[in-house]
């Protein structure tokens, strides 16, 4: 082992401890300050524990939902766009879909809601669309940097372009994509407090009511609750992509 | 053992786009149990004409048989399985320990799975390396060598009766290098395959090969034969070129001394070099001319010195 890998570990490991601890605090202190305070009738209804433990749900529904959709996406697409005889194809519609992501997010989900209305699914098809980038991007990046030399190999002691596939590039491809998902995860978490517009709940409700009723605790506690959850969230997805992550690579 | 079990029939490839032939019209016969090494400069041809074999590379046209039969009547992935391929740069997959490496084309060939761990095992005693130190390593925690070794275990492991090596050597460090040939070649000696094997080194062709194929530019085979025959009579100032200096002292090494005739007693003329000339070289000229005297020439004549082969060694000796 060298010392480069040593030091990856040690800042691996670092991450994985402080992340969560930094989100309990977090938690900590918003509970911690909800107790101190008198609360008002309104603030009491929107930070009673069935509350904000509905809208985590919720949120965490949302942020579920549109991941699975968006694997279920983007992986298909990004392999698709990378077998050698769609190569043309890629090109453009990675650089489509790069300009895509400088659209604001809140923007996305207006226009859907003016088009179709609002709800849940409307929600999710907007995350979707938001976070289906890092996913195809790191598929397609993922596959390319593939050293040839092993295709040759695999298709020269006779694999069929999709035994190749199945067991040399995607498994070698898994770190990079991991990496798209974690990031598709973590937009996620944060574009899904928007879904509030679409009246589709989650975590950006209590933010919003927070304003209308102008209550600023309930804004406090939306938004502090919202980083929490994103950085359990992205730790969570760290120790998965440790886990899954081939030997041997 | 001398059926013909490669044979090429006027193959050759043009690449899509480019003007000239890569391998122009090409035809050899390899016989059952052969090494046969190709060597050339880079660029000739080479792993073209050896990828046409397995079609890796779909030839543009010829035709081109192994065993008797015409490769392009088999399905390539089929193809494949029962050919061994062996590549410079390896390509052991890096998420697979070695035995999985190993016993990859028995699994596509739908082997048991005891039947697979025996044969991984024997391979890579085969080989040199120990099945149970190695089995469950992955590839980059073996050294170059290694790796390569395990290549040929893999590459052996359907027992193909024909092998395909591309500069299987060539990345790897010169003693290392020297070390596997040797292995290669008492391997070679006990398992009797026919070997095609690529190289752009002519010392390794001529250690290797039974019979060593030249190549010229486009793949134009200048000469194909055994390292002696090559040696001794180069087919033209291409091949001579392309052996270098030393032909004289290498093909020393391809003859045992019982091998040897006593000469007609001949009248030799002295071979007339300068006194800037290496021992070596002169020694070299001496043997490839059957010379036994040199002049070493002077400032002028009178200066011209002259020595036997006798007093040239005996002048040269370390002691
Ligand atoms: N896939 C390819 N597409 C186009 N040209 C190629 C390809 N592979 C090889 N060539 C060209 O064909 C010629 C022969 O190449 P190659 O067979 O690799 O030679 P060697 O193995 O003797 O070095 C070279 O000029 C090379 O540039
Ligand atoms: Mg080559």
């Amino acid at each position: 082992m060298s010392t480069r890998d040593e030091v990856a570990n040690a800042t691996g490991e670092a991450k994985s401890w402080v992340l969560p601890v930094i989100a309990a605090a977090l938690v900590v202190i918003v509970f911690a300050s909800i107790n101190a305070r008198e609360l008002d009738s309104i603030e009491a209804r929107l930070l009673s524990g069935e509350e904000i433990l509905a809208r985590v749900g919720e949120h965490l529904r949302l942020v579920a939902i549109s991941t699975v959709a968006v694997i279920l996406l983007a992986v298909p697409l990004g392999v698709l766009l990378s077998r050698p005889g769609m190569r043309l194809l890629g090109a453009p519609v990675l650089a489509v879909a790069n300009a895509g992501q400088a659209i604001p997010s809140i923007g996305i989900l207006v226009l859907l809601a003016i088009l179709f209305g609002v709800g849940i699914w409307m929600a999710v098809i907007s995350l979707v669309l938001y976070a289906l980038l890092p996913v195809l991007r790191n598929t397609m990046v993922g596959l390319k940097q593939v050293d040839r030399a092993l295709i040759d190999a695999g298709r020269g002691m006779g694999m069929s372009a999709r035994q190749v596939l199945v067991t040399i590039e995607l498994p070698l491809a898994v770190p990079v994509m991991l990496a798209g998902i974690r990031v598709a995860l973590i937009l996620n978490v944060g574009v899904a407090t928007l879904a509030t517009y679409t009246n589709a709940g989650g975590l950006g409700s209590l933010i919003e009511s927070g304003i209308v009723f102008n209550r600023m605790p309930v804004v406090l506690a939306g938004s502090i609750l919202t980083v929490a959850l994103a950085l359990s969230v992205d730790w969570l997805a760290g120790v998965c992509e440790r886990g899954l992550r081939p030997r041997g690579i | 053992m001398s059926d013909v079990m490669i044979r090429l029939d006027e193959v050759h490839k043009r690449y899509d786009g480019q003007a000239g032939d890569a391998v122009a019209p090409l035809s050899m016969e390899i016989r059952e149990g052969e090494f046969v090494v190709f060597v050339g400069p880079s660029g000739c041809g080479k792993t073209t004409t050896l990828r046409m074999i397995n079609r890796m590379v779909e030839p543009s046209g010829g035709r081109i048989w192994i065993d008797g039969r015409d490769v392009t009547d088999v399905d390539p992935d089929e193809l494949r399985k029962h050919i061994g391929y062996v590549i410079q740069q390896v390509g052991l997959i890096p998420h697979l320990t070695v035995a999985a490496n190993v016993g990859l084309v028995p699994k596509l060939l739908g082997w048991q799975r005891d039947r697979i761990e025996a044969r991984t095992a024997e391979l890579l005693d085969l080989v040199g390396l120990d099945p149970a130190a190695f089995g469950g390593r992955y590839p980059k925690q073996l050294s170059g060598g290694q790796q390569q070794r395990v290549g040929v275990a893999r590459a052996l492991a359907a027992d193909p009766p024909v092998m395909l090596m591309d500069e299987p050597f060539g990345a790897i460090d010169p003693i290392t290098r020297a070390r596997l040939q040797e292995e290669f070649l008492a391997l070679q000696r006990r398992i009797r395959k026919t070997i095609v094997f690529v190289t752009h080194d002519v010392d390794e062709a001529l250690r290797l090969g039974d019979r060593v194929a030249v190549f010229g530019e486009g793949s134009r085979l200048v000469q194909f034969d055994t390292p002696l025959g090559i040696l001794t009579n180069p087919a033209d100032d291409y091949v001579r070129d392309f052996l270098g200096s030393g032909a004289a002292v290498r093909r020393l090494g391809l003859l045992n001394v019982g091998d040897l005739r006593k000469p007609e007693p001949a009248d030799r003329l002295p071979l007339r070099v300068s006194s800037g000339d290496s021992v070596h070289s002169v020694l070299e000229r001496m043997l490839r001319d059957g010379a036994d005297r040199v002049i070493i020439e002077g400032e002028s004549t009178e200066d011209d010195r002259e020595l036997t082969l006798r007093e040239l060694l005996m002048a040269g000796s370390a002691r």
